[in-house]
């Protein structure tokens, strides 16, 4: 017993944080595309380009700025990319997403081998890493302070993000006529807006925020690269934004309940149970919340559609 | 006779793509190679001879080629009646460890009792793998691809337990890392090329694959299928079962999947080791649907991915070339197909554009 409470400690919570970023962060990506009414399968391929060319350029030029600024562009392209094909040729996302995520595990781990020659791992005092923020009066705090503090920059990042994201989506004319690229094209085109141009600047913003995600999983979670070190997060992240019904708010917390089990299974690694059976918590806890969500909605709408005949049945008595 | 040569017409204009986009993906393969210093000349004679050049590593790519295509067609069988199912590694994960487990369990028992009880250990694992997501999606309408993706991870995770280092199902035999005992021999398949990994699980396909062409060609259950895919309304007013032939097509796709998992094993490999399969299904599943389920298309290009793949490895290892390349050129063709009709599009506008444009400048003449 003492064990299992020896679990739920200050590290779970700090770990929380520090899993769920790159998630929450391909996430807000992975949303603008889904507003904008484009199957996003690619974003697992997307965040492992981003974490290599971070640490290649991090490694390159020592200093972890360019290696982030690096993975922006790289993302930039990426997105464009897909744009072009999903968008402009007009070919399967699915299929597009799926092939994103082989070329990207296959250029990486070619890349790796021809430039630094080594195969699996690549890891260097030379990398130089995210910086961590520590801010002295939040260790005042009691309680949260400590987990508030010392996180890598990104955390904070993220956060903003999120709040920004949510701005962007739901209170600016760009965001609204993005949305509307993804619920009603034809109607978008007749206000004089192309939904296509719209599509592609989702396609790049999640493009970016994917880089963002990879840059922080080799730089700021991780000082290295691994093959295929994504992990399935980009499938994660969106499973999260089905979750979260593309809404930022809803699928930050959808990521951080993903993160809680993922360092859930990391402590209990702690406690003796293998790590192998721990890694598949956040897998199965996102089949659990697909399914918690569809039923969930499923059982609003009958509420809502009870009511709607319980209202005309009184009106027909009356 | 006139719908007949229009089909011809538009397979040629499909294979001409296909061409290009195969000899486009190789020359971008060929510019990767040689700016990361090696001769790609060099490079694809290694992955020629590497193909070609025994009879031994011919029947490597023959086996690789045969894994494409049943996964491949794992794949179509679910498409067909509508469902993504892309979770076949899984699948094959779970339907190979089962059917190791019984071979292992089954030790001196004569295989003509064995191998049946094998057989239905890697369907009937697979099956039920692929159950859980088409329930999921058929019942609640939950999305197929999300579920089955994770439905891998877990899969993987589960089986990498398993056998390694402590693992309930691991060997007791010191001398190797990981992996369950080996099948007894008497279970093995017989090789067809000698120390190639081509087994007679080349007549097992086969017969796996005529038995799905004819219930899908030949019986109305096929018809009924194609029909639930192609128009669930429509389904819906004849009357079909929609639902029972969804979470059946799904769970002949697992099976499937189970019986490579298996072939794998009892092939070549002989142990369950977490290494099975190097995202096998996604290979077959990607080829699949870039030749539109179509199964001549499917057995083609099966061939020329074993090609490349095998090619690969071989010239990884007379040239340095890393033996990813095989996936980089794998999905430039991917992108090239699956864009194929939209580029031919805008290369047709911008020709009738110009045709157009050149008209009005003789009528201004």
């Amino acid at each position: 017993m003492d064990s299992i409470l020896e679990v739920f400690n200050i590290g779970l919570f700090q770990n929380t944080l520090r899993t769920a970023t790159p998630v929450i962060l391909a996430a807000m990506g992975g949303l603008m595309t889904e507003q904008a009414g484009i199957m996003n399968i690619g974003m697992d391929g997307m965040i492992l380009a981003g974490a290599f060319v971070a640490v290649a350029f991090s490694f390159a030029m020592s200093s972890a700025a360019t290696g982030v600024i690096a993975a922006v562009l790289c993302g930039i392209l990426i997105g464009l990319f897909f744009a072009l094909f999903v968008v402009k040729f007009r070919s399967d996302e699915f299929i597009i997403g799926m092939a994103l995520n082989t070329f990207a595990g296959g250029l990486t781990v070619y890349l790796l081998r021809s430039i630094f020659g080594v195969k699996g791992t690549f890891s260097s005092e030379g990398i130089v890493a995210l910086p961590v923020v520590h801010i002295d009066f939040l260790d005042s705090i009691p309680l949260i302070g400590p987990l508030l503090n010392d996180n890598s920059i990104f955390v904070y990042v993220t956060w903003l993000l999120v709040f920004a994201s949510w701005v962007f989506l739901y209170r600016t004319p760009c965001g609204f006529w993005m949305r509307a690229a993804g619920e009603h094209p034809r109607s978008l085109e007749t206000a004089g807006i192309s939904p296509e141009k719209m599509k592609f600047l989702a396609s790049i913003l999640c493009g970016i925020l994917c880089g963002f995600a990879g840059a922080h999983l080799s730089l700021g979670y991780l000082t290295m690269f691994t093959e295929g070190m994504s992990n399935s997060r980009g499938f994660i992240a969106f499973a999260c934004v089905i979750f979260g019904m593309a809404n930022p708010p809803k699928v930050f917390l959808a990521a951080l309940l993903f993160g809680f089990l993922d360092a859930l299974g990391l402590r209990l690694q702690s406690v003796g149970i293998p790590s192998d059976l721990t890694s598949t918590l956040p897998y199965i806890a996102t089949v659990l919340m697909l399914v918690y969500v569809v039923v969930a909605t499923k059982n609003k709408t009958k509420k809502a559609a009870r009511k709607q005949l319980e209202i005309s049945e009184g009106l027909f008595n009356k | 006779m006139n719908k007949i040569s229009e089909s011809l017409k538009k397979n040629r204009t499909y294979l001409i793509s296909l061409i290009l986009s195969i000899m486009a993906a190789l020359i971008i393969g060929g510019i990767l190679m040689a700016v990361t210093g090696f001769d790609p000349f060099e490079g694809y004679g290694a992955m020629l001879n590497g193909v070609f050049g025994s009879a031994r590593v011919f029947g490597n790519t023959l086996a690789k080629m045969l894994t494409l295509c049943l996964t491949g067609l794992a794949m179509t069988v679910g498409a067909k009646a509508g469902l993504f199912n892309v979770g076949g590694e899984g699948q094959l994960f779970l339907g190979g460890l089962a059917a190791t487990m019984t071979g292992v369990a089954l030790h001196g028992v004569s295989p003509a009792f064995a191998l049946p009880l094998a057989f239905l250990a890697a369907a009937v694992t697979g099956g039920i793998y692929a159950w859980i997501p088409a329930v999921l999606k058929v019942k609640l309408n939950v999305s197929e691809v999300i579920t089955t993706i994770m439905l891998n991870s877990v899969a993987i995770y589960v089986c990498t337990y398993l056998v390694n280092s402590s693992g309930p199902l691991a060997t007791d035999d010191h001398g190797i890392l990981g992996g369950t005992d080996a099948i007894p021999e008497a279970f093995r398949f017989a090789q067809i090329i000698p120390r190639s990994n081509l087994s007679t699980a080349i007549i097992y396909s086969a017969v796996i694959a005529f038995i799905c062409w004819y219930l899908m060609q030949k019986t109305s259950i096929g018809l009924e299928m194609k029909v639930t895919g192609e128009n669930e309304r429509f389904s819906f007013f004849a009357g079909l079962p929609k639902e029972k032939i969804m979470i059946w097509s799904m769970v002949a796709s697992g099976a499937i999947c189970g019986l490579v998992g298996m072939f794998e094993v009892y092939g070549y490999q002989f142990r369950f080791q977490d290494s099975i399969s190097n995202e096998f299904y996604y290979d077959g599943m990607l080829v699949a649907m870039i030749m539109n389920y179509n199964p001549i298309g499917i057995i083609i290009m099966s061939f020329f991915f074993a090609v490349i793949d095998i090619g690969a490895g071989a010239m990884e290892f007379s040239t340095g070339v890393s033996g990813e390349i095989s996936d980089i050129i794998f999905a430039i063709i991917i992108f090239l197909m699956a864009a194929e009709s939209g580029i031919t599009k805008a290369v047709t506008d911008r020709l009738s554009q110009r045709r157009a444009r050149q008209k009005l400048r003789k009528g201004d003449l």
